[in-house]
């Protein structure tokens, strides 16, 4: 009998090659469970899920089982044969991998392949942040034409300086797409990043980061060291009237922090994908008509979608056939002796 | 002030360039705001004895079009007609509320504004394209609808990178907005008149706007307002662009065939539009609003603070130019041809 491995959350873009994929190598379960017990108690003899060595995993799956948080990761590591969670997406806090070092099991996100979408995404938001555009087409959508756009609160981005915090692929990305104009582009990361262009130029803290941007984007993922990494202090470090980009995670900010930054003016506005609490968005992010809101769809697109399916697969057969995949989180890649980690 | 100087009159306010304008003439000319509610007394002002007697060159924004109209046939021959004034220096990049041909058979020359509004237009095109690829408007209103993501379809939304650009009109808009659009990079197609001799390598010209249309993924429209553009993308066009397209329209909403256009949102020929501007401003046809696809903005291809103040200033670096020198440097091109 073939190893089987669970779809956590559906294929959507790729089916073909999913068959192919696998074909001969493994056979594919998809997800039938609508609770977290039912979920843990199918992978025993007879059940939906025997034989399970490996997921795919769509934060998606959450509505029916709930994150992957360390009871549920114990119960894998103690219950199944399940060893290897191959993630779809570059983010993976929804999966608790402390717990996954602790019992030996093996989580892969899917690096890169959001990293246009959503370089595109904080793109848009700092054009609309600036411009005033989103607020201007409600204002149209509502039959005002463009009052109450006020052109005097509205730049052109050209010559501003845009602050990078983590200067990773999204972050070298949109580093790309401002330079266009050009911006003056700055940046922090926990090291000094390697083959940086020149017109990119490192800043020694996040203090010093704040102090000289114009617009602050994040792009760190999160973590219990990054969460409320920007607060009162950062924000209030940042020039009056500068702009807040998030298209990383909503807990990297101190939203409480923020809100207030908004309601005196000192954020001009702010330009956001993520939430603390998705999908619920605090209801007084949408009293101020400056800021430009979506909903977490940074990294949605076609394309991101079908390469995101692609690489998570790929990750799922290296591990079916040779034991381990690409593109182990680099957390665990020390749980591996792995010496390419960055930490 | 010397009564002897010559006067200026400025027709429709300046908002920003306030200091600036005091400095550019200091020592050249008065400074006269028009103040007229309306065409009659405007009219009455430029006889002779009237309020706006003596005045020598004008400068000019569309906004004074809410009371004394554009400068048609009418208000040109009042301009001559005083003998005096000799120039008129428009803010903006487009100039078709002036009727510029009467204006060269009555010998007024009329500059614009061209390249101030290069960088702040073109960025406004970039946001549609970005927008209308990525439905990120429609993204929006869901969110502020209370319904977060779940009306979206992540397979409708198109990364940037890769895809074709066309432009129609490769001047200075078309020019930066393409420059823009290569950091992704798109593939950057052109048509104009004339094949541009500013285009990089990687901007490829196309012969015909139908060879446009049919190689375009977003068509992006950069023509000034004649009587030759007045839509020049149409049904021929629309049609021959692929199913799915986009058009953005940052120039003027009559170049292009709104009815046509609409048509073609409507059985899905084309995905979405995104738009800056519309035939009959600020009227918006309600048929645009019924799809939530669409991008659209209420003219603000240039409106920040910074394009303004710099156009404000180019506009009237032109007249004090044309005080001191007799030129402004940028004539537009209907009346280049008389010097």
């Amino acid at each position: 009998m073939l190893p089987r491995v669970l779809l956590c959350g559906e294929i959507e873009y790729v089916q073909d090659e999913l068959k192919k994929m696998f074909h001969g190598i493994a056979e594919i379960v998809h997800l039938v469970s609508e609770s977290r017990s039912h979920f843990l108690s199918s992978f025993g003899p007879g059940g939906p899920y025997e034989g399970t060595v490996a997921l795919y995993r769509r934060n998606a799956c959450s509505e029916a089982i709930g994150k992957f948080d360390a009871p549920l990761i114990y119960a894998l590591a103690d219950t199944t044969m399940v060893r290897w969670i191959a993630q779809s997406g570059g983010g993976y806090d929804e999966i608790d991998v402390q717990a996954c070092k602790e019992k030996g099991i093996l989580v892969s996100n899917t690096p890169g392949a959001n990293e246009d979408a959503t370089a595109t995404a904080t793109l848009y938001l700092m054009l609309s942040c600036l411009r005033h555009f989103s607020m201007a087409e409600r204002s149209l959508r509502s039959g005002t034409w463009k009052i109450p756009y006020n052109a005097a609160q509205t730049h052109d981005i050209t010559g501003r300086t845009l602050g990078i915090l983590g200067l990773g692929g999204i972050g070298q990305r949109f580093a790309h797409l401002a330079h266009a104009f050009p911006m003056r582009i700055i940046y922090f990361s926990r090291r000094k990043a390697e083959s940086v262009p020149d017109w990119c130029e490192y800043v020694s803290s996040i203090e010093e980061l704040c102090r000289q941007a114009d617009i602050l984007s994040l792009h760190v993922p999160l973590n219990q060291s990054t969460a409320g990494m920007i607060g009162e202090k950062e924000i209030r470090t940042l020039q009056r009237g500068s702009v807040l980009l998030n298209t990383s995670r909503g807990r990297i900010v101190d939203q409480e922090a923020m809100i207030r930054a908004l309601e005196d003016g000192h954020l001009s506005s702010v330009g956001l994908d993520v939430y603390p609490d998705e999908p619920r968005v605090d209801p007084r992010l949408l009293t101020f008509p400056q800021c430009t809101l979506l909903p977490h769809i940074g990294g949605e697109s076609a394309e991101a979608w079908r390469t995101r399916e692609l690489q998570a697969l790929g990750n799922l057969r290296a591990f079916v056939l040779g034991g381990v995949g690409e593109d182990i989180v680099p957390e665990l890649k020390i749980a591996i002796g792995s010496s390419t980690t960055l930490y | 002030m010397s009564s002897r100087q010559p006067r200026i009159l400025i027709c429709g306010n300046l908002v920003w360039a306030h200091e600036e304008a005091k400095q550019l003439f200091n020592g050249l000319a008065d400074i006269v705001v028009m103040d007229s509610p309306n065409r009659p007394d405007f009219l009455a002002g430029l006889k002779t004895g009237g309020k706006y007697d003596g005045i020598v060159g004008i400068y000019r924004h569309n906004t004074s079009a809410d009371r004394i109209g554009v400068f048609d046939k009418e208000i040109i021959d009042a301009l001559a007609e005083t003998g005096t004034v000799k120039w008129i220096a428009h803010n903006g990049a487009g100039y078709d509320q002036i009727d510029v041909f009467r204006c060269a058979e009555k010998g007024i020359n009329v500059s614009n504004t061209p390249g101030a509004v290069d960088d702040a237009t073109a960025t406004t095109a970039l946001y549609l394209v970005i927008s209308c690829l990525r439905n990120y408007a429609w993204a929006e209103q869901s969110l502020r609808q209370g319904t977060f993501k779940s009306v979206l379809n992540p397979g409708r939304a198109h990364d940037v990178t890769g895809r074709t650009l066309g432009i129609l009109g490769l001047g200075g808009i078309g020019l930066r907005l393409a420059h823009l659009v290569h950091a992704f990079p798109m593939r950057v197609i052109y048509h104009s008149r004339n094949k541009s001799a500013n285009a990089p390598e990687w901007c490829k010209y196309v012969d015909s706007v139908e060879e446009l249309c049919r190689e375009s993924d977003v068509l992006s429209l950069h023509v000034p307002l004649r009587d030759e553009t007045v839509h020049l993308v149409g049904e021929n066009e629309i049609r021959a662009m692929k199913k799915g397209s986009v058009i953005v329209n940052t120039a003027r909403g009559k170049v292009i065939d709104e009815e046509a256009m609409i048509r073609a949102l409507a059985d899905g020929h084309l995905s979405s539009v995104g738009l800056d501007v519309y035939p009959n401003e600020p009227l918006v046809n309600p048929r645009l609003l019924e799809f939530p696809q669409n991008v659209l903005l209420p003219h603000m291809g240039t409106e920040n603070q910074d394009s303004q103040r710099h156009m404000e200033v180019r506009a009237l670096t032109n007249l004090r130019d044309f005080l001191r020198n007799g030129q402004g440097n940028d004539l537009v091109p209907e009346l280049r041809s008389r010097l």
